[in-house]
């Protein structure tokens, strides 16, 4: 009698069990993060170490090759201090920051976020992410051997707020072997764009392939053009565009369409459909159909790797406007902050410093996010740099003799003038041709003096 | 009082007998209610409520009044491409998808041999249809360097930047919805195999070509079928997503920016989850009308055999 289960005795077991399933399935998509957290070890261990057991998450973005670094790093700095656990999130830049934003709603950031120059302000205005000269003054965070130069780029109304991991800026990439066979001499770094316009049409004539890859419209050209004009694309206090002659920006789209039309440069049409936002091996110099690109400085270890270790390469400074100044600056490449939510913010400071200053774990990261803040992490890792390194850090060497002062971060509306304005309604109809440059950039101080004017207080 | 209270006891033990009964049902649906609750429910009425307001979700929600509806219909340049390429989708990709749906479905009614291989070949593409994978092939596919081109380059037809022209663009995006008839071609032939033969063979007997056929009788019969997949497909089609996503992320010229991508763009790349609530919300009004004018004319088309019967 009592092995037996009633018809509907079964049925409510069953509905029971499928709920509890169906609750299991939903309570699993949101907390990926709880079962990376190792509660067991942790319950059991919690004695033997009293009160010194230390829980932290730490997000960044990148990669595969910056995964697979940082991973390593979290892991030695694991062994070197046994008490502390920590649990790691990364994403490709567009994820991660809506991860990160998710979370900061949700009060539940995680202690290390690795940031971007552009939201810096906002986040630290917003106060997501705390000031770190107390851990800099108790020596949690050890930032001796760090020239300010190298830090200055973290500070938001004179506080410094994120720590750079590395420095980079804007280059073209060159290949000096395809330049020879085309008859051209390497540009002096104070090339202009009407130098740049005469070499890509010589190497379309000559060699037959671009005379650069994706994205020469992107807004990072926009900005460093009016940098070198003695402007930027934003006024210092976002409240408006940071330049009042729209003619520079309306030559330089005019400029590209010439090139474009002429086979010079990649069209929107085939920068859209092969080269825009694809991976380092899709690029057209990878696939040996051009003859230079434009990048991060960081991207260039990535990059001839892409483009293939034989290759002879060398790194020039963005050409400039006629009549300009350098259109260069040395930008933090990516930073480490700590936010709010993060209840043992002294081990975060404690880890940041080991990310920046120990030896061993430099060697693993290898100036993979830029060139190195310390003085002698860079001077450790010198003698063991490979070609595309020992560029790198040649490159940033040289070019910060000649460089503008870095302009603000982003204002508040800086990404819907991005990517709302300037990319959908300037760049594409005029390289498409279906509007005048000179009515799109007219429409883009319209539209985006409208959006900076709500940051007026 | 006795007689009165008998049948009000008996009545109560029914009430008591019907509530068990019926327990075991509340229970299975018990989880799904509660998910919709949760998950379903509570987030439509709180869009609703973001929709009024200025929300970047970094701070509490400000309230706006109809200024996102207003941004939207006068001074937002996207958001016209964004109903311009979506009304292109529906009113192509949809049609052409019913439309290879019913013609297949009427191959596969006959009952040859290997008709189940058949069926479940055409319903493969549907079934990975929406995945990310299925969107990474057809960039490949329609990729400068891909299957399409290298074909037609074969008959010396130049190559064509599919995905970065502003005139093809979004036409690779139809085919891959078209490709995707799988479901509707399912439920089309569920209802071609309900249709009597009887009415066939005597419209042989009378004379009727395939065309008479399937004029006469299948449409008219297959016609409520018609409808539910009609609506079904209007639905998805206002809704479609991930291929755009994927396959061009809305470029070029925002030929491409189907208005949930917009959407998406709008929330979760500018954090402006007010106007993106706003959006959403013109969204449904649109679907709910297109359905409902849908509905109403169908008295006029859908026939219903059972109508007086039963």
């Amino acid at each position: 009698m009592k092995t037996l289960v009633s018809r509907r005795k079964f049925l409510k077991v069953a509905g029971f069990g499928a709920g509890a399933a169906a609750l299991a399935a939903c309570g699993g998509a949101a907390a990926p993060a709880a079962t990376a957290a190792p509660a067991k070890p942790a319950a059991t261990t919690a004695p033997a170490v009293v009160n010194t057991a230390v829980n932290m998450r730490i997000a960044w973005w990148g990669s595969q090759d910056r995964h697979d670094r940082t991973i390593k790093v979290i892991e030695l700095y694991q062994k070197k201090n046994p008490n502390v656990k920590i649990a790691y999130e990364f994403a490709s830049f567009n994820d991660h920051l809506t991860k990160m934003t998710t979370q900061a709603a949700g009060n539940s950031l995680p202690d290390i976020m690795q940031q971007d120059y552009a939201w810096i302000s906002e986040w630290a205005g917003r106060g997501l992410i705390v000031p770190l000269e107390e851990y800099a003054a108790s020596g949690a965070l050890d930032l001796k051997d760090c020239a300010d130069d190298f830090t200055k780029g973290g500070k938001v109304n004179g506080k410094l707020v994120a720590l750079n991991l590395g420095s980079n800026s804007q280059t073209f990439l060159v290949d000096i072997d395809l330049f020879k066979k085309a008859g051209l001499d390497m540009p002096k770094d104070n090339w202009t764009w009407d130098d740049f316009e005469q070499i890509a049409n010589t190497i379309k004539g000559k060699a037959g392939l671009y005379g650069a890859g994706s994205s020469l419209w992107n807004e990072q050209i926009w900005k460093s053009l009016y940098l070198s004009l003695g402007g930027w694309a934003y006024s210092d206090d976002g409240t408006a565009l940071g330049y009042t002659d729209d003619k520079p920006f309306v030559d330089h789209l005019n400029r590209l369409l010439r090139l474009s039309k002429a086979g010079a440069i990649p069209s929107l049409a085939d920068d859209m459909a092969n080269y825009y936002d694809k991976s380092l091996e899709l690029q057209a110099m990878a696939t040996g159909k051009s003859a230079s690109d434009s990048m991060w400085s960081n991207q260039i270890v990535g990059s001839w790797k892409a483009y293939g270790d034989a290759k002879n390469l060398k790194m020039l400074p963005l050409p400039r406007p006629a009549g300009g100044k350098s259109s260069n600056y040395i930008k933090p490449s990516q930073f480490f902050s700590i936010t709010k939510d993060s209840k043992v913010k002294v081990e975060a400071a404690k880890f940041i410093s080991f990310f920046t200053n120990d030896l061993e774990a430099n060697d693993i990261l290898f100036a993979e996010r830029g060139v190195p803040i310390a003085a002698k992490v860079r001077d450790a890792l010198k003698p063991k740099l490979g070609k595309s390194q020992t560029e790198m850090f040649n490159y940033v060497a040289r070019v910060s003799n000649d460089v503008q002062p870095i302009r603000p971060p982003d204002p508040t509306g800086a990404n819907d003038v991005v990517k709302n304005i300037y990319v959908p309604q300037v760049i594409s109809p005029v390289l498409y041709e279906k509007m005048k440059a000179e009515d799109a950039v007219a429409l883009l101080r319209k539209e985006a003096t409208a959006i900076l004017a709500k940051n007026k207080k | 009082m006795a007689t009165v209270a008998i049948p009000s006891a008996s009545k109560a033990a029914r009430k008591a007998r019907a509530l068990r009964n019926n327990l075991s049902g509340y229970v299975f649906i018990g989880p799904w209610l509660l998910a919709f609750l949760l998950f379903t429910a509570a987030p439509m009425v709180t869009s609703l409520y973001f929709a009024f307001t200025n929300y970047d979700v970094f701070t509490a929600p400000q309230w706006a009044g109809l200024s996102n509806f207003e941004t939207m219909f006068t001074k937002d340049g996207r958001y016209w491409k964004a109903v311009q390429a979506t009304i292109t989708f529906v009113f192509t990709a949809i049609p052409l998808r019913l439309i290879v749906a019913l013609g297949l479905a009427m191959l596969l009614k006959a009952g040859r041999r290997g008709d189940g291989i058949y069926r479940a070949a055409y319903y493969a593409p549907s079934i990975v249809g929406g995945s990310v994978a299925i969107a990474v092939m057809w960039r490949q596919v329609f990729g400068t360097q891909g299957i399409i081109n290298a074909i037609s380059a074969l008959f010396g037809i130049p190559a064509i930047t599919f995905l970065g022209d502003p005139n093809w663009a979004i036409w690779t995006l139809v085919a891959l919805a078209v490709w995707q008839f799988g479901s509707p071609m399912l439920i089309f032939l569920a209802g071609l195999k309900n249709i009597p033969t009887e009415f066939y063979e005597a419209a042989s007997i009378d004379g009727a070509g395939p065309i008479r056929k399937f004029v006469t009788i299948t449409l008219p019969l297959l016609s409520p079928v018609i409808l539910f997949n009609l609506i079904m497909q209007i639905i998805s089609g206002f809704m479609v997503f991930t291929q755009a996503f994927i396959v061009t992320g809305g470029a070029p010229l925002d030929t491409t920016l189907f208005y949930a991508l917009y959407i998406y763009r709008r929330a979760f790349e500018n954090f402006q989850m007010g106007y993106a609530s706003a959006l959403a919300w013109v969204l449904m009004l649109v679907i709910g009308i297109f359905a409902a004018v849908v509905f109403k004319t169908s008295s006029g088309w859908v026939f219903y055999e059972n109508k007086d019967g039963n």
